[in-house]
C-alpha cells in the first residue's frame, strides 16, 4: 500500500466523519422542541388565539410534519448542497451571512496564523540553543504565560490599558476601513497579539523540546565539525527535523484556538466575524444560523485533522501508513 | 538503593505474602468499599426521604442541600484517595524518589502548594464562610489598599477620606477583595469558585480516566474489529469540537454546570484512550508482561495490574493539560453569559465586572488572576510530573 492509497483512504474517512457529525446534529435538532414552533404558540396565546393550531401551522409550514426519513434526507441534501436555510436574525441566507462574517474573521486569522508559523519555531529554536540560560527561562516563561492566560481576559486587560487609559488603539471596531490600511492594522494589532501569545506558547514548547534533541545529534556534530556556519546548522540541520512533529502541533493548536478562543476575542474586540455571528445567533434563537456555524466549525476541525495527518505522513517518510 | 530496606528479598516471608494475596481484596479496594457504603446509604437517604429542596443534613443542623454534583465530587475524591494518594503512602520508597525528582522543579513545587491551597480552601471554605450575598448598598467596594470615588458607591464599608475636594472610599477588612456591582463579596465568591473549579477538575478527571483507560485497553486487547470500531469512534469524537458541541446542546436543551462537567468529561477522553492503547500495545511485547502471562495471570489482571499502572504517567500528564482547558471553557462560557448563572464560579464573577472595568477593574482582575494562576499551576505541575514519572517520555509526550 502506498502513500496514494493512504491519502485516498484518509480523505474518504474524513468524508464519512462529516457525514456522521451532520447526522448527529440532525438528531439533536429533531429531538429538541423547535423554538419557532414554541414562539408561534406563545404569540398565539398572547394574541388570544389557539396556541396548538398556531403551532400546527408553523410545523406544517416548516415541513416538520413530514416522516422522519424524509426530513433526514432533505436535511442531508440541503447541508451538502450548501442550502443552509434562511437566517431570521440577518434576513438573508445563512451562507451569505456567514460569508460576510468570514471576511472579517480572515482579516485577523491570516496574520495570526502567519506570525505563529514564523515565530513559534524561531523562538523554540532560540530557546533550545540557549538551553537553561536566562534567555531560555525568559522564553519558557513567556510561553507558559501565553498558554495560561485566558485569551479573552488578556484581551480585556490590553483593551483597558491601551484603549481606555493610553488611548493608543480604538476601543470600538470600525468595519468600514479598507483592509490594507493603517487604521485597520491599528485596530487588529491587539487581537492578533493576544491570539499569537495564545498559540505560540504550546507550539514553542514543542519546538524547544524537539530541537533540543537534535542539537546533540550526530549529524549536527558532523556539520559543526565540517565548519558549517552556526546559522546554517540551525536552519538546515535542526529546524528541518523539528518541523515534522511541530507542523502537526501547529495545526492542532491553531484549530483549537480558532474554534474556542477566537470566538471570545471577536466578542471582546467587537469584530463582526464568525464567532460573534454564532454568539448572536444563539442569543437571537436563530436555529439555522446556529446550525450553520456549528457545521462550519466542525468541517474546519475535520479538515484540520485531515491536514494534520497528511502533513505528518508526507513530511516524515519513516511513518508506515499500514497500521493506521 | 533498596539494600538497607527491611523488605530484602532473602528475608521476605513468602508464605506470609501468599496468604495475604489469597484474601483477594487489596487495601485500595477496601478503602473504596469503606467509603462507598456510607456514600451510597447517604445518597439513598437523600434521594428517597429528603425533599428535593430540603437540606440533606438537616438532622445535624447543617442547612445545605447536597446536589448530584456534590455526590459525584465525593465519589471522585474517594477514588482519588484510594488510587492516587494511598499508593503513594503504601510505597514510601517510590514516593521519596518521585518527590526528589519533582522537587528539582521549583515552580512546580510552588504550583503544587498553590493548588493544594485552592483545594483545601475550596473544600473547607464553604463550610465556614457563608455564601456571597447581594447587598445593593455596597456596590463596587474597593479591595484592601485601593480606593474609589464616592460617586460610584452608595455607602462605603471602609473609611472615607477627602482628597482634593473629592471624597474617596477606601477598602476595608470587611471586604478584603472588594465587592461586585451587586454588592457581593468577591473574597467569598472566589472561595466558592474554588470549590467549583475543584469539582470541574476532579469529576472530569474521573470520567476521562475511567472511560479513556477502559476504551484504550479494550481496543488494544480486543484487536481486530473491536479495535477498529473503537478507534474510529475516537476519531469522530476528536473531529467534533467539544466547545461547539456544547454550544449546540446548550442552545437546544439549555444547560448548567452539571451538564457542562458531564459533557466535557464524556467527550474529552480520546487523548487518554489513544495513549493507553498505544502504550498497551507496546507493553504487551515487554518481558514482564510475557512472564506474567506465563504464570497464568488473566487478561484482566495483566491489564489492571500492569498495563494501566504503566500508562499512568501519560494519563496524568494528559489530564493535567485537560483540566486547565476545562476551567478555561467554563470561564469562557460564563463570560459569554451562557454559563450557569446560579453558581459563583470565577468566570461568572469575571464576566459580571466587565461593564465596570474602567472604574472598578478588580471585579474582573481578581477572578481573572485566579484563573490565570490556576491554569499556570496545572501546566507547571504537568511539566514536572512528566519529568518525574517518566523521564524517557520527554519528547514523545507533546
Amino acid at each position: 500500500m502506498g502513500l496514494g492509497w493512504y491519502i485516498t483512504r484518509r480523505v474518504g474517512w474524513a468524508v464519512i466523519v462529516t457525514f456522521i457529525i451532520v447526522t448527529v446534529t440532525w438528531a439533536l435538532i429533531t429531538a429538541a422542541p423547535n423554538p419557532a414552533v414554541r414562539q408561534a404558540a406563545t404569540q398565539a396565546a398572547l394574541d388570544g388565539g389557539n396556541p396548538s393550531a398556531a403551532a400546527e401551522r408553523v410545523r406544517e409550514l416548516r415541513g416538520l410534519n413530514a416522516p422522519l426519513h424524509q426530513r433526514y434526507i432533505d436535511y442531508m441534501v440541503n447541508v451538502y448542497t450548501l442550502d443552509w436555510g434562511w437566517s431570521t436574525m440577518r434576513s438573508q441566507p445563512v451562507t451569505e451571512a456567514m460569508l460576510s462574517a468570514l471576511y472579517y474573521t480572515v482579516q485577523y486569522s491570516v496574520p495570526w496564523t502567519l506570525f505563529t508559523i514564523l515565530l513559534a519555531p524561531a523562538v523554540g529554536l532560540y530557546s533550545a540553543a540557549n538551553q537553561y540560560s536566562w534567555k531560555d527561562h525568559l522564553a519558557t516563561g513567556f510561553a507558559f504565560f501565553g498558554y495560561a492566560i485566558p485569551n479573552f481576559f488578556f484581551g480585556i486587560m490590553l483593551l483597558l490599558l491601551f484603549g481606555v487609559y493610553l488611548e493608543w488603539i480604538p476601543i470600538t471596531y470600525n468595519s468600514d476601513v479598507p483592509v490594507f490600511s493603517l487604521e485597520n492594522a491599528r485596530q487588529l494589532i491587539v487581537p492578533v497579539f493576544v491570539l499569537v501569545t495564545g498559540s505560540i506558547g504550546g507550539t514553542m514548547r514543542v519546538a524547544r523540546n524537539e530541537s533540543a534533541e537534535f542539537i546533540s545529534a550526530d549529524f549536527v556534530k558532523t556539520a559543526n565539525a565540517k565548519g558549517v556556519s552556526k546559522l546554517r546548522v540551525y536552519a538546515r540541520h535542526i529546524l528541518r527535523p523539528t518541523m515534522v512533529p511541530l507542523s502537526t502541533t501547529i495545526v492542532g493548536q491553531l484549530l483549537a484556538l480558532f474554534i474556542g478562543a477566537s470566538l471570545l476575542v471577536e466578542i471582546v474586540f467587537g469584530i463582526p466575524g464568525l464567532g460573534r455571528l454564532t454568539f448572536r445567533a444563539i442569543i437571537a434563537q436563530d436555529t439555522n444560523l446556529v446550525l450553520g456555524s456549528t457545521l462550519f466549525f466542525t468541517f474546519i476541525a475535520t479538515i484540520g485533522n485531515l491536514i494534520q495527518d497528511l502533513v505528518y505522513t508526507v513530511l516524515d517518510p519513516r511513518i508506515s501508513f499500514e497500521d493506521r | 538503593m533498596a539494600t538497607d530496606d527491611q523488605a530484602r528479598f532473602d528475608q521476605t516471608d513468602w508464605e506470609e505474602i501468599d496468604e495475604s494475596v489469597d484474601h483477594g481484596l487489596s487495601a485500595n479496594t477496601k478503602v473504596v468499599l469503606a467509603g462507598l457504603v456510607p456514600l451510597v446509604l447517604l445518597y439513598a437517604y437523600d434521594y428517597t426521604l429528603v425533599g428535593q429542596y430540603e437540606p440533606t443534613f438537616g438532622f445535624v443542623g447543617w442547612g445545605y442541600s447536597v446536589t448530584q454534583l456534590d455526590w459525584l465530587f465525593a465519589l471522585s475524591l474517594l477514588l482519588f484517595g484510594a488510587y492516587g494518594a494511598l499508593p503513594l503512602y503504601q510505597a514510601p520508597r517510590m514516593t521519596k524518589y518521585y518527590w526528589g525528582e519533582f522537587k528539582r522543579n521549583r515552580p512546580a513545587v510552588v504550583s503544587l502548594a498553590f493548588l493544594a491551597g485552592i483545594f483545601t480552601m475550596g473544600l473547607l471554605g464553604p463550610l465556614v464562610i457563608s455564601p456571597p450575598e447581594t447587598d445593593i448598598l455596597i456596590p463596587y467596594q474597593p479591595p484592601l489598599g485601593f480606593t474609589i470615588g464616592m460617586e460610584s458607591v452608595v455607602e462605603c464599608a471602609g473609611p472615607v477620606t477627602e482628597a482634593g475636594g473629592q471624597r474617596v472610599c477606601h477598602g476595608s477588612l470587611a471586604h478584603p477583595f472588594g465587592t461586585t456591582g451587586s454588592g457581593k463579596d468577591i473574597f467569598r465568591s472566589v472561595v466558592y469558585g474554588m470549590q467549583i473549579t475543584m469539582k470541574i477538575a476532579f469529576i472530569t478527571t474521573l470520567i476521562v480516566v475511567t472511560i479513556g483507560s477502559a476504551v484504550g485497553t479494550v481496543a488494544a486487547y480486543g484487536g481486530g474489529m473491536v479495535d477498529e470500531i473503537l478507534m474510529r469512534y475516537v476519531d469522530i469524537q476528536q473531529s467534533f469540537p467539544t466547545f461547539i458541541a456544547y454550544l449546540l446542546i446548550l442552545y437546544i436543551f439549555g444547560g448548567g454546570i452539571a451538564l457542562f462537567i458531564l459533557l466535557f468529561g464524556l467527550f474529552s477522553w480520546e487523548g487518554t484512550a489513544r495513549y493507553v492503547r498505544s502504550n498497551a500495545l507496546a507493553k504487551v511485547e515487554e518481558e514482564y508482561v510475557k512472564a506474567t502471562q506465563l504464570t497464568g495471570a488473566s487478561t484482566y489482571h495483566i491489564v489492571r495490574r500492569h498495563l494501566v499502572p504503566n500508562t499512568a504517567s501519560s494519563i496524568i500528564t494528559d489530564v493535567t493539560l485537560l483540566i486547565p482547558a476545562f476551567i478555561l471553557f467554563e470561564a469562557q462560557l460564563a463570560f459569554l453569559g451562557l454559563g450557569d448563572s446560579t453558581i459563583p464560579s470565577w468566570g461568572q464573577v469575571l464576566a459580571g465586572g466587565r461593564d465596570a472595568l474602567p472604574y472598578a477593574p478588580w471585579v474582573t482582575l481578581i477572578p481573572g488572576l485566579f484563573i490565570f494562576f490556576t491554569i499556570l499551576a496545572f501546566n507547571f505541575l504537568g511539566d514536572a510530573l512528566l519529568d518525574a514519572l517518566n523521564p524517557q517520555a520527554e519528547a514523545e509526550s507533546e
